[in-house]
């Protein structure tokens, strides 16, 4: 298992985004955390095998609605609780960030180097091998320490604590949602993506670059622009989704 | 008791600075919303006995902002505010009235753990309350006094939150919990403040409950704002029912303004409101065109000052050349014409501008259809300067004091169907229009008006015959369902008595659309945009997601005679408050030629013998006809036909038998 990452030697241009979403603690901690994982990501590579699902998302798309979130927890854990959803639409109202820094969306990353994974004192968090490599967290293996929360190198983080069983949980893109109708999993239909009228979230089965928000945070809008919402159709300068190594 | 529920609605009276809880439970035979709030309201203001509910301003009155089963569980368009009390913006006296507004407020309630919040009372100084989960705290409200309602939201959001980070950072603690959302906030602007009757409830960067003028009502309590965090859950009978729901319902619906996928009701993906638009998108088409020329800069203006944008309007979305219209509007009928536009017709005539009989200052009118003429417009309201004194309180009492309320009634020029409200698509669709008389003005419904047509009108175009429409859609109205002629709009001739708009089929429809309307739309509190739609889903879609979130084994037959509980525990409240037959009447302009407004397409009509879609842009209704609808419907629904007051066997038939009592006993109960 690898050693927690030390990220201050490791030196990266942080992009615009990330610094307005995750690097700015960051940056203010005196570590570029929020990059870390990417700038080690070449490195431990090979260390875990590649998840062969990954949520991508249009965050210009999204109109905030919190469909995803409900279902999410809907269907994983039987009640509409936003807290406990494994994605989560961080939308500044009534804070009246302007479009479209008014959403962030916090969506796991299955991170081609799981810190989380790597990180767990307790082997709870790991590697489904049998549905695809999804980085999952075992409820019955898991302490509750929060270890993978604190390693999580996103902001917000996208380990959820869960406050009344007192363990973490993550995304499994489905592959255990008991409520969910569908089959989940990295070759199966996630309910987040599913429910998402504005249709801003989607699976994809290369790994997304991982630099910074870029390779998830991609141009969804169907072409031409959208017809339903004229005036929210993805910016033409917004790069597609960018895959790993290319 | 069902799923959906919190399980406690929380009661604060700010004079004697008591917050306390009651148990949802009492409350659960009126479901929730606008049900829930008409049963606080009668409990409180009502049977007390104490009070003749005429002063919105009374710090006796009961304001309760109430969430229904599906908010916060994400049920699209689910998440909508219900707000009821007595309102001040109605004419000649403020009325029992319920408004509603989307946004995530009752979703928030809810996750705190509460199913409403009931206000009572006067501050004896500017409070806010802060509710974060079961901690409820009245807050001094000294340094918000005089803030617009965005500087309102984000102080309270400062404190709420007392975040040291920046935006989507980082998870909120909330006691042992965590969040990512903020804390969701109802404020009144300066408009409110100055205890004005056309002053709007604002939550977050633009949605706001725009009718009653409850604004006002926030302001005389010394109310500035309400703010919610929670971080719980609501729990559905049946959570995997509930998510197929949801994705049948996206997959099966198209109603063009509205497309299901909103968990909390805002943002929405209806046309009218885009994230991008403005500030957040959050505003709806009211607010957006209520500076026309100025979109969305205009509604900025509007919800930072809190000010109604429906009393206010300047016209609304668009002109039209109304066939027989009043020659006064000069082939040009403003769709939504407020107090903004009359200003400007006054202007015009010749009687109102600097100098003139109604002195204009402060207001620029040479400026009207500016930005600025929206600054000044709203500042001088919430002040009371100048001609903003007599707007503040209220259209038609300010053109009462004017002194051109007969002869603009009379003209036409006041387009103010019922109460002092305003047009809205309220002909040819005389079920819209019939509710703003037995009610307190605009319903804000657009249920029939989207399914019945053949041709253009939100509806879109029909491929059925009419014939086969109204079958279709007569099916789905128990326990009405037998017959389609209440379906027909005839409004000519012996017919439109005999089947049509004046007769006893069309009181059917009209109280099936209240009783739908009170259950569905404002007490299970599901937008209205959204559902019903009766050309294709509807009611099965919105009854599916009310069996998934509560259990029930209610069928839709059930559902609505619990709406027609609601609607005469509604009643119940209006007849204390003063209501009669003789007040349930039209402005004259709806007896007038140019009363519809020619956007709304075709209706089915049923005329000598078979069906048929019937252009009704020159309809226009009739004194005697409306009046014989009435007792029809009074009849219908088991009032008294002298004077419209329901009867004792009619309520205690609905369980309402202790609302018969105190009604009996200020001799408010109609006579069999």
């Amino acid at each position: 298992m690898a050693e927690p990452i030390k990220a201050e030697n490791k030196t990266k241009a942080v992009a615009r985004r990330d610094f307005l979403t995750g690097g700015a603690a960051a940056v203010a901690a005196g570590a570029l955390a929020a990059t870390a994982g990417g700038a080690v990501a070449s490195q431990a590579a090979e260390t875990v095998p590649k998840s062969q699902g990954y949520i991508v998302y249009d965050s210009r798309l999204c109109f905030g609605c919190q469909s995803c979130m409900y279902n999410c927890s809907l269907t994983h854990e039987g009640v509409a609780n936003p807290s406990l959803s494994r994605i989560q639409i961080v939308r500044d109202a009534p804070s009246f960030t302007k479009y479209p820094l008014d959403v962030v969306i916090s969506a796991c990353r299955q991170c081609v180097t799981p810190l989380c994974v790597q990180n767990c004192p307790v082997g709870a968090a790991y590697i489904d091998t049998a549905n695809g490599n999804i980085r999952r967290i075992n409820q019955e293996k898991c302490i509750g320490c929060q270890t993978c929360i604190k390693m999580c190198p996103q902001r917000p983080h996208r380990t959820i604590w869960n406050p009344a069983k007192k363990r973490s949980t993550k995304c499994d893109l489905c592959a255990d949602a008991p409520y969910w109708s569908e089959k989940g999993g990295p070759d199966g239909k996630q309910a987040c993506v599913e429910g998402c009228a504005a249709k801003a979230l989607k699976l994809v089965h290369e790994a997304p670059s991982q630099q910074d928000v870029s390779g998830y945070d991609v141009n969804l809008a169907p072409e031409p622009k959208p017809k339903t919402f004229p005036k929210m159709g993805a910016s033409p300068k917004q790069p597609a989704a960018k895959q790993e190594g290319a | 008791m069902a799923n959906g529920y919190a399980g406690k609605i929380l009661r604060i009276n700010l004079s004697t600075k008591e917050v306390t809880t009651l148990d949802t439970a009492k409350y659960e035979e009126f479901v929730g919303g606008i049900g829930m709030g008409a049963a606080l309201f009668w409990e409180f203001a009502v049977a007390p006995g104490d009070w003749d509910l005429q002063d919105a301003f009374d710090p006796r009155n009961v304001v309760s902002l109430m969430a229904g089963p599906f908010a916060g569980t994400g049920v699209p368009g689910g998440g909508r505010t219900s707000i009821c009390g007595i309102a001040p913006e109605p004419f000649p006296t403020p009325l029992f009235h319920r408004t509603s507004m989307g946004g995530r407020f009752a979703s928030m309630l809810k996750l705190a753990g509460w199913d409403g919040v009931t206000v009572q009372g006067k501050a004896d100084g500017p409070v806010w309350i802060n509710i974060v989960n079961d901690k409820v705290t009245i807050e001094d409200g000294k340094s918000l006094w005089g803030l617009n309602t965005f500087e309102t939201q984000g102080q309270i959001t400062n404190i709420v939150e007392g975040r040291t980070y920046r935006f989507g950072e980082e998870w909120l603690k909330v006691g042992d919990d965590f969040t990512t959302m903020r804390p969701q906030i109802v404020c009144i602007g300066p408009v409110g403040e100055g205890v004005t009757r056309v002053a709007a409830l604002i939550h977050g960067s633009g949605v706001s409950a725009r009718t009653g003028g409850f604004g006002g009502v926030f302001g005389s309590k010394n109310l500035k704002a309400i703010s919610v965090i929670g971080t719980g859950a609501v729990q559905p009978a049946d959570p995997k029912g509930l998510v197929d729901a949801r994705l049948a319902h996206m997959a099966g619906s198209f109603r063009m303004g509205a497309q299901p996928g909103a968990a909390s009701c805002m943002p929405c993906i209806n046309s009218d409101r885009k994230r991008n638009s403005y500030y957040g998108g959050e505003a709806m088409c009211a607010d957006e065109y209520w500076s026309r020329a100025n979109g969305m800069k205009g509604a900025d203006i509007a919800i930072k000052w809190g000010i109604c944008t429906w009393a206010t309007k300047f016209g609304g979305a668009l002109d039209m050349d109304v066939k027989g219209a009043p020659a006064l509007f000069k082939g040009s009928v403003p769709m939504e014409p407020g107090i903004g536009w009359y200003i400007k017709y006054l202007y015009d005539l010749g009687v109102l501008g600097p100098g003139k009989k109604i002195e204009s200052y402060p207001l620029p009118m040479e400026q009207w259809n500016t930005l600025t003429f929206r600054e000044i417009f709203c500042d001088a309201v919430a002040h009371k300067i100048g001609i903003g004194a007599d707007i503040a309180e209220g259209f038609l009492e300010a053109v009462k004091k004017w002194g051109r309320l007969e002869e603009d009634l009379n003209s036409g020029a006041l387009r103010v169907p019922a109460y002092g409200a305003i047009w809205h698509h309220t002909l040819p669709g005389v079920d819209w229009a019939y509710a703003y008389i037995l009610m307190s003005g605009d319903p804000m419904w657009h249920g029939f008006f989207t399914a019945l047509s053949g041709g253009g009108g939100f509806g879109g175009g029909s491929k059925e015959t009419a014939e086969q429409q109204v079958n279709k859609i007569a099916a789905k109205m128990p326990p009405y369902d037998d017959d389609p002629l209440m379906l027909s709009n005839c409004w000519k001739g012996e017919e439109a008595r005999k089947t049509g708009i004046y007769s006893a089929h069309k009181a059917k429809m009209v109280a099936w659309a209240r009783h739908y309307h009170g259950f569905y739309n404002e007490s299970l509190a599901l937008c209205e945009m959204l559902l019903p739609n009766f050309g294709g889903i509807s009611p099965d879609m919105e009854h599916r997601y009310y069996q998934a979130v509560t259990g029930t084994k209610n069928t839709v037959a059930d559902a609505i005679e619990i709406g027609r509980k609601i609607w005469n525990m509604e009643r119940a409240i209006r007849v204390m408050a003063g209501r009669h037959r003789d007040d349930e009447k039209f402005a004259p302009f709806m007896f007038m030629p140019g009363a519809t407004f020619n956007m709304s397409g075709s209706k089915p009509v049923y005329q000598d013998g078979k069906w048929d879609f019937e252009n009704q842009s020159d309809l226009y209704l009739d004194r005697e006809g409306v009046e014989e609808f009435k007792t029809h419907f009074y009849a219908l629904e088991g009032w008294d036909t002298s004077n419209g007051w329901p009867t004792r066997e009619t309520l205690e038939g609905l369980g309402l038998g202790k609302v018969a009592d105190v009604m009996a006993g200020k001799n408010r109960l109609g006579k069999a």
